[in-house]
């Protein structure tokens, strides 16, 4: 047998160990989690190689490995591990290792990895939001909380839209789309065999498999049910949230269009805030349903997961934690408004706007890039077959 | 005060413990659980080191009992309270009927007639036995036992006037006076139930290593030739599954440091009945403790036998009463699914005290082997204390003898 030899990464190692895969050292290579896995491949099966990769510090091996992102995380490894060595966990781990090294700025990466980061995460768009608040109170007469002509609550008075809201989130938005399309082709690059990759037979373009993708395992959440039986709950957690994602990018996409159309066709006008009974408004609220929903389900199921099996990293809770926020504050705004609850109203609207920024703004360093990377990798089997 | 002992436990370190402790010069009281002597040994087709069958050690042990009128055994008996402290202990011991003559009767042909049976604790499940019931040619006591739940009516009426046998016989209680007490409760196979994803012990011919050790025995159900117990068939592939529920936080959370040797020394059983046979052993590491890797190095220079390292962890039933097992190759990275004519779970053992409580001070560990009662003149022999092997029974047998034959000097 030819001799390899092994530099191990100790940091990479212990930063693994912190990133939520801390009892990765108890592994003892028995295989019976690549059993375990109802999605791992004959050939070259995970997670069991990934933990040793792990333990031994092989920090290139983890990187530029595809099944991280094969693996959805279902737990069955954990629950058969006779070690609890939770090989679960070290694969989001890994994940959430190349969430915070994948691109550039790193600093960000950094401060996500922690909750050290979390006030200088938090501070960033709380002041950007109050520098608006301030220049706008300039517009309002002075006041910080004003009322429209007609004496409603109008979060457009503040939070002005055309000058406000709409450029800094489209620079957010497409910044972020920025950042994660070149973490997309750095991830290729990193999925790469070495060597020259050889392909034979019919290929499809690109976004023909990406179509596919979305189409075969997205939209139905497949591979959730091949985790699985006992684990539909989890899906059908995890797909209320995600369509809820939906629903609601869909009805900002229609305001958006309703009001920037709006000034061009004047027929598609359309402006904030909606009458409740407006079909986009009772959308609207049906999506906050469904997202509350599966944030509840899904907040419950990481609480009550068996410690000895399965724990939640920070990354899981910082994902979970600002979709709440978000959430919370987006129906607070809302019932504050309906209340005429002027003060509690703009501030609750403001938080909202804080943890709407953090959520897009630091998406390609937060688990929720997985919505990406993972399509991403997903795409690249399809493209390449798995190496 | 008392110089006499008790040893609760009549198997090999128990009987040890008892032999040395009487050859001393001490009275010795034996307590076991089942009708016969011999424990776990007994069960077996060949034990290590030598290989020779279970007869050989045990016949010895039997003997040096029969010849010395200082050790006095119960059988079917139980420990059921304790009183007193080191050095002068009352023990209560209640013990269940026989239903049987004291005397060694040759109930053979009568056995036979009744139609009264039930699934036989000593062959693991792997037969019947009759209501009237020896365990095997050279059981100890050699008196045959009686099981009024298996007898049919008409074995009933069969059984009546017979001068051998007294169904009405009432349980005992007898009272001790000890001074010191041996504990060698020994261990069971871990009960291969609990081993969901290996089929849970309702995969047919997927077997547990103590089953395979009673097919091999020349006394046993199949009079020793090794054959899939669903169709009597002799099997060409066999794969044996090493830590079936061992070193598992889910089961048993140690090593029990036999298994390895079994499936090694079984894997001879089965080259010597079947020398085209392909036997598969898949493991996580092998344990070959001292002399004994000599063995390792025997088996694997047989050409049909082959290691692979990585642990079953999927067992389901295939066509044809197969089994088909699913194993990860983590030499070559790739998951197997293959299918095999039998199976054999080489299964750990686990204290007997891990479920069942003795009424003595015994501190045990969270796995249920015993961790202590020295102080208290209790001592701990074999498998009750930790995981070995016959000889190093027979030694802590022999330990714990001298142990309590100190407590109780000069009395």
């Amino acid at each position: 047998m030819a001799q390899v030899k092994i530099t191990p990464d100790m940091e990479f190692v212990r930063e693994l160990q912190c990133a939520g895969g801390e009892s990765l050292k108890k592994c003892f290579q028995c295989a019976t989690c690549s059993v375990a896995c109802p999605v791992a491949p004959a050939n070259n099966p995970y997670p069991r190689k990934e933990m040793v990769w792990a333990s031994w510090g092989l920090k290139e091996k983890l990187r530029t490995d595809i099944d991280l992102w094969l693996c959805h995380n279902c737990g069955n490894c954990a629950d058969l591990c006779p070690r609890g060595a939770r090989p679960a966990d070290m694969m989001s781990a890994a994940r959430n290792m190349v969430y915070k090294d994948l691109t550039q700025p790193s600093i960000i990466g950094k401060w996500m990895s922690s909750a050290k980061g979390l006030p200088i995460l938090f501070a960033i768009p709380a002041i950007l939001w109050m520098l608006v608040w301030w220049i706008r109170t300039g517009f309002n007469d002075g006041q910080w909380f004003p009322r429209a002509a007609d004496g409603r609550i109008v979060f457009g008075q503040v939070f002005y839209g055309d000058y406000t809201i709409d450029p800094i989130f489209m620079i957010t938005f497409f910044g972020a789309c920025f950042i994660l399309y070149r973490g997309v082709m750095r991830l290729f690059e990193l999925f790469k065999p070495e060597g020259k990759l050889l392909i034979i037979g019919k290929t499809k373009p690109w976004f023909m498999h990406v179509y596919d993708v979305i189409v075969e395992e997205i939209i139905t959440h497949k591979k959730f049910s091949d985790c699985g039986e006992d684990k539909e709950n989890r899906k059908t957690a995890h797909m209320a949230l995600f369509y809820s994602f939906v629903v609601l990018a869909f009805v900002t996409a229609v305001v958006a269009a309703g009001h920037w159309g709006g000034k061009v066709i004047p027929a598609i006008k359309l402006e904030t805030p909606m009458p409740l009974i407006f079909p986009v408004k009772i959308l609207a609220n049906i999506g906050m349903l469904m997202l509350l929903f599966g944030l509840a389900a899904l907040t419950l199921r990481r609480m009550k997961l068996n410690p000895k099996y399965q724990a939640s990293s920070f990354y899981d809770w910082y994902l979970l934690g600002i979709i709440w926020a978000v959430a919370v504050t987006g129906m607070l705004s809302q019932c504050f408004r309906l209340m005429d609850a002027i003060k509690p109203a703009f501030v609750v609207y403001y938080f909202h706007l804080v943890f709407v920024w953090m959520l897009f703004a630091y998406l390609p360093w937060s688990k929720l890039g997985h919505f990406v990377y993972r399509t991403a990798a997903l795409v690249y089997v399809r493209m390449y077959g798995r190496s | 005060m008392s110089n006499s002992i008790l040893v609760v436990g009549g198997g090999f370190s128990g009987l040890t413990a008892a032999i040395e402790a009487a050859e001393l010069g001490h009275d010795v009281y034996i307590v076991e659980k089942s009708p016969f002597l011999g424990g776990r040994v007994a069960q077996l087709s060949k034990y290590f080191p030598k290989l020779c069958p279970p007869s050989c050690g045990l016949e010895i042990q039997f003997q040096r009992i029969r010849k010395n009128p200082r050790i006095k055994f119960f059988t079917q008996a139980e420990v059921v309270g304790l009183t007193g402290q080191k050095g002068n202990y009352t023990v209560n011991v209640a013990i269940a009927p026989r239903h049987t003559a004291p005397h060694n009767v040759d109930f053979s042909f009568l056995a036979s007639t009744l139609e009264g049976e039930a699934t036989s604790e000593f062959e693991l499940g792997l037969a019947k036995r009759k209501a009237l019931y020896c365990s095997m040619p050279f059981a100890f006591p050699g008196r045959y036992v009686l099981d009024p739940a298996a007898l049919t009516q008409s074995d009933k009426v069969k059984l009546a006037g017979n001068q051998f046998v007294n169904l009405d016989e009432a349980p005992k209680a007898v009272e001790l006076s000890v001074g010191a007490i041996v504990v060698a409760t020994g261990w069971k196979p871990y009960d291969v139930t609990h081993l969901s994803n290996l089929g849970a012990g309702s995969v047919k011919n997927c077997i547990s290593n103590m089953q395979m050790e009673r097919l091999a025995s020349p006394f046993g159900p199949t009079a020793g030739k090794i054959v899939r117990p669903s169709d009597g068939h002799a099997p060409q592939r066999i794969a044996f599954v090493q830590c079936a529920g061992s070193r598992d936080q889910n089961h048993l959370n140690y090593c029990s440091y036999i298994c390895c040797m079994a499936t090694l020394k079984q894997c001879a059983y089965l080259a010597e009945q079947y020398p085209d046979a392909k036997i598969t052993v898949y493991y996580i590491d092998l344990r070959t403790p001292g002399r004994y890797v000599k063995v390792l190095d025997k088996v694997k220079a047989s050409p049909n036998v082959s290691f692979v390292k990585g642990k079953v962890a999927d067992v389901v039933q295939g066509a044809n009463d197969s089994v088909t097992l699913q194993v990860e190759d983590a030499i070559r990275g790739e998951k197997l699914t293959l299918s095999y004519d039998m199976v054999v779970l080489a299964t750990g053992m686990q204290p007997s005290l891990a479920e069942a409580k003795l009424p003595l001070p015994v501190p045990v560990d969270e796995d249920g082997f015993i961790i202590g009662g020295e102080e208290a003149g209790i001592f701990a022999a074999g498998c009750a204390r930790m995981p070995l092997d016959v000889m190093r029974s027979a030694q802590s047998g022999t330990a714990a003898a001298l142990k309590a034959v100190q407590t109780v000097k000069g009395r």
